[in-house]
C-alpha cells in the first residue's frame, strides 16, 4: 500500500517538474464535489469552467493556458486544509481560490498564508478570513456584517419604511449570527425595538412553535436569516402557517434567494424581501450578457455562486497578465500576489480592488474588496421571480411596501 | 395561552411522526436486541419514495403509502436475509457497527445517485392551514397524524391477534421460552426486521410533504429516534410512541420558553436523566 | 530473549517512524503520515475502552473536543505554548471524563453507547453557545506559533518535521499505554469485565473504578489528539471538532484495525487513510461509499480486524504461542 502511494506521488512529482513555462497556468480550487455541499460544488465548477473556456479562446494569458485544478474536501475542515497542501506542494498550482464555506475556507487561507501562496476567497463570507491580517489572502465578495448593507439604506432612506420594531430569527452558525448581529446592531442604532431575538439550530424541522412565540411579540418587520435553503423555505412556510403578518418579510442568506424557494413555498414567497447575496448588477449589460450565455450553456441561470467563480477566473487572470512570470514557483506566487494589490477591475460581479479599511463591526480588513458595501441589495419576490428592488440604481422593478393585508 | 396552546398541538403533531420512527427501531431492538443504526436511511428512502412517485407518476405521497410500504417491508427481510444474519451471531458490538457501516453505505449511494440537493414535496392542498379554534394546523401534517395513528393500530392488531404477531411479542418476552414454545426464531426475525424497517419507511412518506429531504437525513432523525426509545424503554411500543410525543412536546415547549437553540439540548438531558435514573423507560413499559 | 521478543517489534517501530521524515522530503507524503499518526492516537485512545474494556462510546469527539479547545484557549488566551497545551488538554480531557464515566457507566451495552451519543451532542451544544469561552461558532484560530529553538536551532514551523515529530511522539505514548494496559493487572480485570462484568464484579473486581480509570487514561489520549489537532491545523470550531462523524472514525479505525490490540489502530488508521486519499483519487464521486463497504466487509469477514487477524496467521504458524 505504501509503495503504491509512494509511486503515484512520484509520478505526480515527475510530472510537476516537467510543467515549463508553455505548459498551462494552473489554479487550484478545493471545493465539496462530494458531500452533503456537492451541489455547491457544481455550481463552481461550471462557472470556472466557462470563464477559462472563454479566456482560453481569446488566447489564454499572455499565450499561456489557464487550467484549474478542484479537489474535493466533502465539506470537511481538515480534508479542506489536506487538499489545500496537495494543490499547493503537489500539483504546484500558482494561484487558489474556491472554498464555498467558511469553516473549509478558515483551513484554506491558513495553509496559504503558510506555504506564501495567494488565495482569492470567491464565496466565503465570515468576516474572519480577512481580519486576521494574511497578506496572502484576497477576498472579493462581501463579507457576512456587510450584507445588511441595502437592508440599513432601506429602512432610512425609503418613505416611511424605518420599523416600529422588529423580530430577527437566525441560525446558531457562524454565517446567521454574523448577518443577525450585524442587523441587530443597524436596528438598534436606529433606535428600533428589537423584540424577539431567536436563534435556532441549523436544519430545524419544526419553526412552528418559534414563529408562534414571534407572533406573540406583534413584529413590524421579520427579519429571517438562514443557511440552508431548507431552513429558509421552512422558516417563511411555518411563519405564515402561523399567521405572522408583518409589514415586510425579509430574509437573509441564499436559501431567500433559490428558485427553489418560490417553487417550493408558491403563493407564500410573494413579496418576500431577499436581501441575499450579492450576484452583480442585473441592469449591467455585461452582467446581462453573462447570464444569457451561462444560461444558453448550461441550461441554468447564475446566482451568486456562479457570478463568484467566473468572476474570481477574471480577476486571476487580470493579476497573471500583469505578474511577470518566471517559471520560479515561489517568485511566481509572490509576483501574483503584488499583482492582485494593484488590482483594479469590472467583473460581471463589480467593481474589484482590494484594500486594507475598517468593517462595519470595526473589524480591520486585510484585502478585502473595497467596493463591498456597494455589493448589498435587496430583490423582492413577484409572481416567482426574484427582482431587485432597492437600492434604486440596481432596481429591476418598482417595490411593495408595506405588504398588502389580504382579506 | 394561545401561544401555549398552539406549541402544545404542534409538538403532539410532530411527535407522533417521531413516534412512528421510534416504534420501527424499537420492534426490531424488542426481537434481536440490536440496534439498527442505518434506521434512519430506511427514513430516508421512503422519503425520497414519496417524492418520486410525485414527481414521476403524480402520485399523491399519502396514497403513495400503499406501494412504499411493502416495497420496505420486502427490503427489510431482504437486508436482514442477505446482510444481518451472518453478523447477528458475531455480537452486539458487530452489529451496531455494521449496521453503522450500512447506514453508511446507504446515505451515500443515495447521495451520489440523487445528488446533495434539498427537496420538498408542495401539495396544491397543503398551502393554507386549517384553523380550528385559531390554532393553525397544517393539512399534511393533520393527513399524516391520521394515518400514524390508523398504522399503529394496525400494528397493535397484527401483533395482539394473529399467531405471528404474538410470536414476535413473545420472542421480545423471553426468546428462550419462546424457542422452547415452539416458535420459529429465525422467521420472527426476519418479519419483524421486515416490519421495522416497513415502519420506517412509512413514516418516512408520512414525513417527506411536511418537512424537507435529502439524503443524509437520516443521521438528524436517527439521533432523535435514540431519544425517543430511550425515552419509552427499549423494545417497548407504547413506549416509543409516549416518548415521541413527549419528546415532540418537549422540543416544541422548550423552542417557545427557553430558546429554539437549547431544544436539542433539553432533549437530551432528559434523555440522559432517564437512562440514569429510569433505565427501564419513563413510563416503566420497558423491561 | 522473552524481553527482546516482546521489545523487538516496538523498537523497530520507532526506528521506522524515526526513519520516516530522514528518508521522505515530500511534504504531502509527511502530511498524510501526520494525518495516519493523529488517527492511530485517536483509534487508540477509542480502543482503549471499547477494545479493551469493552464498552463502545460513540461519544470521544467530546473529549477530542476538550482537548482541542484547552489547547487552543491556553495558546490564545493565556499565551501557553501548544506543546505544554497538548499534554494539558489530554488532562483536562481526562478530568471531564471522570463526570461523564460516573453518569454513563451506570447504563452497560448499547445503553451505554447511546447515553456517550448524548453526552457528546450536549458537550458540541455547550461549545455552540457558551461564546465567551468558546468563541462559538466562529472559532478560535491560530495565526502564528511560538519561537522554539532545539539545541539552538530554531524550529521552522512552515515545515512539516516539527509537527511530523509531535504527532510520532504521541503515537509511541499511545501505543506504549495501550501495551502497558494490556500486560497490567487492570489489562487482566477489563478482559474479565469485558466478557462478563456481573462474574467479574462476583470475584472482587472493582468494575466501577477499573472502568473510570480506563476511561481517564482512553480520554487523556483523545484530548491529546485534539491538542495535537488544534496545533496542527490551527482552527476550531464545534463542527469540526465535536462532529458526531469524528466519533464515529475513530470507532471505525479501532474496529477495521483489530479492536483490543495494540497494534490494531496503526494499521486501521494506515488502510483507512490510505484507502480513502486513493479511492479519492480515482472515483471522485462518492468515496464514502467504498468507506461504508469496505467497513462491513471487514466486520463480516474478518471481525478481529485486520492486525487481529495478521496475529492469528502469525501465532498460528508458530503454533499458537
Amino acid at each position: 500500500m505504501k509503495r503504491l502511494v509512494l509511486r503515484s506521488l512520484a509520478a505526480i512529482g515527475v510530472l510537476a517538474a516537467a510543467t515549463a513555462m508553455a505548459q498551462p497556468i494552473k489554479i487550484g480550487a478545493p471545493q465539496p464535489m462530494t458531500g452533503p455541499d456537492a451541489p455547491f460544488g457544481d455550481k463552481f465548477k461550471k462557472a470556472y469552467g466557462m470563464a477559462i473556456e472563454e479566456i482560453n479562446a481569446a488566447g489564454g494569458v499572455n499565450g499561456r493556458k489557464l487550467e484549474i485544478v478542484i479537489e474535493d474536501h466533502q465539506a470537511k475542515n481538515q480534508l479542506a486544509a489536506t487538499v489545500a497542501e496537495k494543490l499547493i506542494t503537489q500539483e504546484k498550482v500558482l494561484v487558489m481560490t474556491g472554498g464555498r464555506a467558511s469553516g473549509q475556507a478558515m483551513e484554506i487561507a491558513s495553509v496559504s498564508q503558510r506555504l506564501k501562496t495567494p488565495y482569492l476567497v470567491d464565496h466565503p463570507s465570515a468576516d474572519m478570513i480577512t481580519t486576521k491580517g494574511f497578506e496572502w489572502v484576497f477576498r472579493n465578495n462581501p463579507t457576512g456584517s456587510i450584507y445588511p448593507a441595502a437592508f440599513q439604506d432601506f429602512i432610512t432612506n425609503y418613505p416611511a419604511a424605518m420599523p416600529k420594531s422588529a423580530a430577527v430569527v437566525y441560525d446558531n452558525t457562524l454565517f446567521g449570527k454574523t448577518i443577525g448581529g450585524a442587523a441587530i446592531k443597524i436596528l438598534k442604532a436606529k433606535g428600533v425595538n428589537v423584540v424577539a431575538d431567536e436563534a435556532y439550530p441549523v436544519n430545524t424541522l419544526d419553526f412552528k412553535p418559534t414563529m408562534t412565540k414571534v407572533k406573540g411579540t406583534n413584529p413590524d418587520y421579520v427579519l429571517l436569516v438562514a443557511v440552508a435553503t431548507t431552513d429558509a423555505i421552512l422558516l417563511t412556510r411555518h411563519a405564515k402557517e402561523m399567521g405572522l403578518t408583518p409589514r415586510a418579510f425579509v430574509g437573509f442568506g441564499g436559501g431567500f434567494g433559490v428558485a427553489d424557494y418560490a417553487t417550493q413555498l408558491g403563493p407564500l414567497a410573494e413579496n418576500v424581501f431577499s436581501s441575499a447575496a450579492w450576484s452583480g448588477n442585473p441592469n449591467d449589460p455585461k452582467t446581462k450578457a453573462f447570464y444569457d450565455k451561462f444560461h444558453a450553456k448550461y441550461g441554468i441561470w447564475p446566482h451568486e455562486h456562479e457570478v463568484e467563480g467566473y468572476s474570481a477566473i477574471y480577476i486571476l487572470a487580470d493579476a497573471l497578465k500583469r505578474a511577470k512570470l518566471t517559471g520560479n514557483l515561489d517568485a511566481d506566487r509572490d509576483a501574483i500576489r503584488k499583482a492582485l494589490l494593484a488590482t483594479d477591475m469590472v467583473t460581471v460581479f463589480g467593481k474589484v480592488k482590494f484594500g486594507n479599511w475598517t468593517g462595519p463591526t470595526g473589524d480591520p480588513f486585510t484585502n478585502q474588496n473595497v467596493y463591498s458595501p456597494e455589493h448589498s441589495v435587496m430583490a423582492q419576490w413577484k409572481a416567482g421571480q426574484l427582482l431587485n428592488v432597492w437600492p434604486k440604481a440596481f432596481a429591476e422593478t418598482a417595490l411593495t411596501f408595506p405588504e398588502p393585508v389580504k382579506k | 395561552m394561545e401561544t401555549f396552546a398552539q406549541s402544545l398541538v404542534s409538538g403532539v403533531l410532530t411527535g407522533a411522526l417521531y413516534a412512528m420512527i421510534g416504534i420501527g427501531l424499537t420492534v426490531v431492538f424488542g426481537v434481536m436486541k440490536i440496534i439498527n443504526l442505518a434506521h434512519g436511511e430506511m427514513v430516508m428512502l421512503g422519503m425520497f419514495g414519496a417524492f418520486w412517485g410525485q414527481a414521476l407518476w403524480h402520485l399523491d405521497p399519502f396514497v403513495s403509502l400503499v406501494v412504499w410500504t411493502p416495497l420496505m417491508f420486502v427490503v427489510g427481510m431482504l437486508t436482514y436475509r442477505f446482510l444481518l444474519r451472518k453478523i447477528i451471531p458475531g455480537g452486539e458490538l458487530n452489529t451496531l457497527l455494521y449496521t453503522a457501516g450500512l447506514s453508511l453505505l446507504i446515505a451515500n449511494v443515495a447521495l451520489f445517485v440523487w445528488k446533495g440537493d434539498y427537496r420538498t414535496i408542495s401539495l396544491s392542498y397543503g398551502m393554507t392551514p386549517v384553523r380550528p379554534f385559531g390554532i393553525a394546523i397544517a393539512v399534511p401534517l393533520a393527513i399524516a397524524f391520521g394515518l400514524a395513528i390508523a398504522i399503529t393500530v394496525a400494528l397493535w392488531l397484527f401483533l395482539s391477534r394473529t399467531n405471528l404477531g404474538r410470536a414476535i411479542r413473545a420472542t421480545s418476552q423471553n426468546p428462550e421460552a419462546a424457542t422452547l414454545m415452539g416458535v420459529d426464531v429465525e422467521r420472527v426475525a426476519v418479519v419483524t426486521f421486515g416490519l421495522g424497517t416497513a415502519l420506517a419507511g412509512a413514516a418516512g412518506v408520512l414525513l417527506a410533504p411536511s418537512l424537507y429531504l435529502y439524503p443524509t437525513v437520516g443521521e438528524l432523525l436517527l439521533v432523535k429516534c435514540f431519544v425517543i426509545v430511550v425515552l419509552g424503554g427499549l423494545g417497548s411500543v407504547p413506549g416509543a410512541i409516549a416518548g415521541g410525543i413527549l419528546l415532540g412536546v418537549v422540543e416544541s415547549l422548550g423552542a417557545v420558553y427557553v430558546s429554539a437553540t437549547y431544544k436539542d439540548g433539553i432533549g437530551f438531558v432528559l434523555f440522559l436523566a432517564v437512562l440514569l435514573y429510569r433505565p427501564s423507560g419513563l413510563f416503566g413499559v420497558g423491561k | 530473549m522473552k524481553l527482546a521478543r516482546r521489545f523487538l517489534p516496538a523498537l523497530l517501530g520507532v526506528a521506522a517512524l524515526a526513519a520516516i521524515p530522514l528518508v521522505v522530503k515530500n511534504s504531502f507524503f509527511l502530511h498524510v503520515c501526520i494525518l495516519v499518526l493523529m488517527w492511530t492516537v485517536l483509534g487508540a485512545a477509542w480502543n482503549v475502552l471499547g477494545g479493551f474494556a469493552g464498552q463502545v462510546s460513540f461519544g470521544h469527539a467530546a473529549l477530542f473536543a476538550v482537548g482541542a479547545y484547552t489547547t487552543i484557549i491556553l495558546y490564545l488566551k493565556g499565551g501557553l505554548a501548544p506543546w505544554w497545551g497538548i499534554p494539558l488538554g489530554g488532562l483536562a480531557a481526562a478530568v471531564v471524563s471522570l463526570p461523564i464515566g460516573f453518569l454513563c457507566f451506570r447504563l452497560r451495552g448499547p445503553y451505554f453507547s447511546l447515553s456517550t451519543l448524548a453526552v457528546a451532542e450536549i458537550v458540541k451544544l455547550v461549545a455552540l453557545n457558551w461564546e465567551s469561552v468558546t468563541a462559538g461558532s466562529v472559532g478560535y484560530l491560530i495565526t502564528s506559533l511560538p519561537p522554539l529553538s532545539i539545541l539552538g536551532a530554531s524550529v521552522n514551523w512552515e515545515g512539516k518535521v516539527p509537527f511530523y515529530v509531535a504527532a510520532a511522539i504521541l503515537t509511541v505514548i499511545a501505543l506504549a499505554a495501550t501495551g502497558w494496559l494490556r500486560s497490567s493487572r487492570i489489562g487482566a480485570y477489563l478482559v474479565a469485565i469485558r466478557e462478563n462484568e456481573d462474574a467479574a464484579e462476583a470475584v472482587g473486581i472493582d468494575t466501577v473504578r477499573t472502568k473510570a480509570l480506563t476511561f481517564a487514561l482512553s480520554a487523556f489520549l483523545a484530548g491529546m489528539g485534539g491538542g495535537f489537532y488544534a496545533f496542527y491545523f490551527r482552527y476550531v470550531d464545534p463542527d469540526a471538532v465535536a462532529g458526531i462523524g469524528l466519533s464515529m472514525e475513530m470507532v471505525f479505525i479501532a474496529v477495521v484495525g483489530g479492536l483490543g490490540t495494540v497494534g490494531g489502530p496503526l494499521v486501521g488508521a494506515v488502510f483507512l487513510t490510505a484507502v480513502a486519499e486513493l479511492v479519492r483519487e480515482r472515483f471522485q464521486a462518492g468515496h464514502l461509499i467504498f468507506y461504508g463497504l469496505f467497513m462491513m466487509l471487514v466486520i463480516r469477514y474478518m471481525p478481529e480486524g485486520i492486525w487481529g487477524r495478521v496475529r492469528k496467521i502469525i501465532d498460528g504458524k508458530k503454533g499458537g504461542s
